[in-house]
């Protein structure tokens, strides 16, 4: 099967380089709005993560099965760029 | 629209008019574990046709408990082994009583002094945990690698969690549309009548996950007089191509009901799949015992509902490659960039399948777009109670 462009990639805003203000991790974003966020790691940026390599060292199984729900510095580094425009957010 | 790139989209024709693509369903089966249900079903000491991948398959109990999956053909003649009986550790083929061991191989003809050379059938890994049976599919015949095992279920073994209720149906449809669901929060609302208020979805390696919360819907489900249900938070994995994995809470104004819910499939063939559901459900103070057995069975009766409204649409609708996406839809693309992993050689899985993707979907307009149907539907009901 060919992997295919999602439409709204093609017709709207694309994925953004961003670092994280914490670990430097360079990831990509998008954001649809402000309460929408695409993130793409790549297995470096992954790597780099410093939350993550926490969850991974103290991953015991859980109820959860191991799941990293996301990076809070992430967050707040994409919070950030929003505000300040350096990632553009489409307004309604 | 500033800093953005705009790409013409491919499909643009002259006419304006968006044309649905759709390749061929693939012609190979998912590599990974696929979970043929509760295991004690094939251990009624007969053999058991199941219908996977393509082919016919025979599972049987060997003598030393253990379950084996072969190709269901015999080698000899092409009779089916799953119409044979077990006698002691091999499956003995109805038509000249040949005998197979779970290996695959031939280990005995009682009416001749030796077994011929390449007697061997096709047998396929199996795997029992937590009450299921588990088979590996690999077209390129490798073992299962250890990372991809199927996570414990802890409640599946635990004596305050109830047993399983279990559940399958044929669904005459490739089994992609089931995977969708992953991502498709829109129809939550109109097709399983729940009210999703925040919605995730996180891809890496093997396991796509959705975390969705949600309320209850009072035009779906009338308030009963026992205690209320607000709503649910879920977080559901699919651990590789076939066996998700969801740890389901319903909130009640009085208590919280944890479940575990299993959602699973195997391919019949490229145009039919066998959809499993179970569910465990945690015993409580509140719900003690038998309360708890009593909602695992509604829960699943509930469950059974939710695939057939799910039927209603996969029956009539189109297999469609490009879809159409508003921002309020979730990552479809995405995820079938992440499935196609399971349906190419070890060797060409590419980054892009596995690498971490998150997408938190903005759920402000849905919401609110939810809300005022709600209400409609309720004073719509009211001004026809009223009339009666």
């Amino acid at each position: 099967m060919t992997i295919r462009a999602d439409n709204r990639l093609l017709d709207g805003a694309p994925m953004q380089p961003l670092d994280c203000h914490q670990c430097g991790a360079e990831v990509e974003v998008r954001k649809a709005s402000w309460h929408q966020t695409s993130v793409q790691w790549s297995a470096q940026a992954l790597r780099a993560c410093l939350e993550r390599r926490a969850a991974r060292s103290g991953d015991g199984g859980g109820p959860d099965h191991g799941l990293f729900p996301g990076c809070t510095a992430l967050r707040e580094s994409i919070v950030r760029a929003a505000l300040d425009g350096a990632l553009a957010v489409p307004e309604d | 629209m500033k800093g953005w790139v705009n790409v013409t989209a491919v499909e643009a024709s002259t006419t304006g008019i968006r044309s649905i693509e759709a390749e061929a369903v693939p012609t190979r089966f998912a590599r990974g574990w696929h979970c043929l249900g509760l295991s004690g079903q094939f251990k009624d000491g007969r053999p058991h046709t199941v219908n996977a991948f393509g082919q016919k398959l025979v599972v049987f109990q060997s003598g030393d408990g253990g379950l084996n999956v072969l190709d269901a053909y015999c080698r000899h003649m092409g009779a089916d082994l799953s119409k044979g009986t077990i006698k002691g550790d091999e499956l003995a083929c109805p038509f000249h009583d040949w005998r197979w061991g779970g290996d695959g191989r031939c280990k005995k003809i009682p009416y001749a002094r030796r077994v011929p050379l390449r007697a061997r059938t096709a047998a396929w890994i199996t795997m029992e945990q937590d009450g299921l049976l588990f088979v590996w599919n690999d077209p390129e015949g490798n073992p299962p690698p250890p990372e991809v095992a199927i996570p414990r279920i802890e409640g599946a073994t635990r004596d305050d969690w109830t047993d399983w209720v279990w559940q399958e149906i044929v669904v005459e449809t490739n089994c992609r549309e089931v995977m969708d669901n992953v991502v498709d929060m829109a129809h939550f609302f109109y097709v399983h009548y729940s009210f999703p208020t925040y919605f995730k979805n996180i891809f890496e390696g093997h396991v796509a996950t959705q975390i969705m919360n949600g309320l209850s819907r009072p035009d779906a489900r009338p308030p009963g007089k026992g205690p209320r249900m607000l709503g649910n938070s879920s977080v559901a994995s699919y651990h590789g191509p076939s066996f998700m994995i969801d740890d389901l809470t319903y909130h009640y104004d009085d208590m919280d009901l944890k479940s575990v819910l299993i959602n699973a499939h195997y391919p019949i063939d490229g145009n039919s799949f066998m959809l499993h559901s179970g569910i465990i459900v945690q015993h409580s103070d509140k719900l003690p015992r038998e309360g708890a057995e009593a909602m695992a069975q509604k829960l699943g009766d509930f469950i059974l509902k939710g695939f057939d409204q799910d039927v209603q649409i996969w029956k009539h609708k189109t297999r469609i490659d490009n879809p159409l996406l508003c921002e309020e839809d979730g990552p479809v693309y995405q995820l079938r960039r992440w499935y196609e992993q399971f349906y190419v050689d070890v060797a060409d899985v590419r980054p892009e399948m596995v690498e971490r993707f998150e997408f938190e979907l903005d759920t402000t307009r849905p919401v609110e777009a939810w809300k005022q149907e709600v209400e409609a539907n309720l004073a719509r009901r009211a001004a026809a109670g009223r009339q009666a």
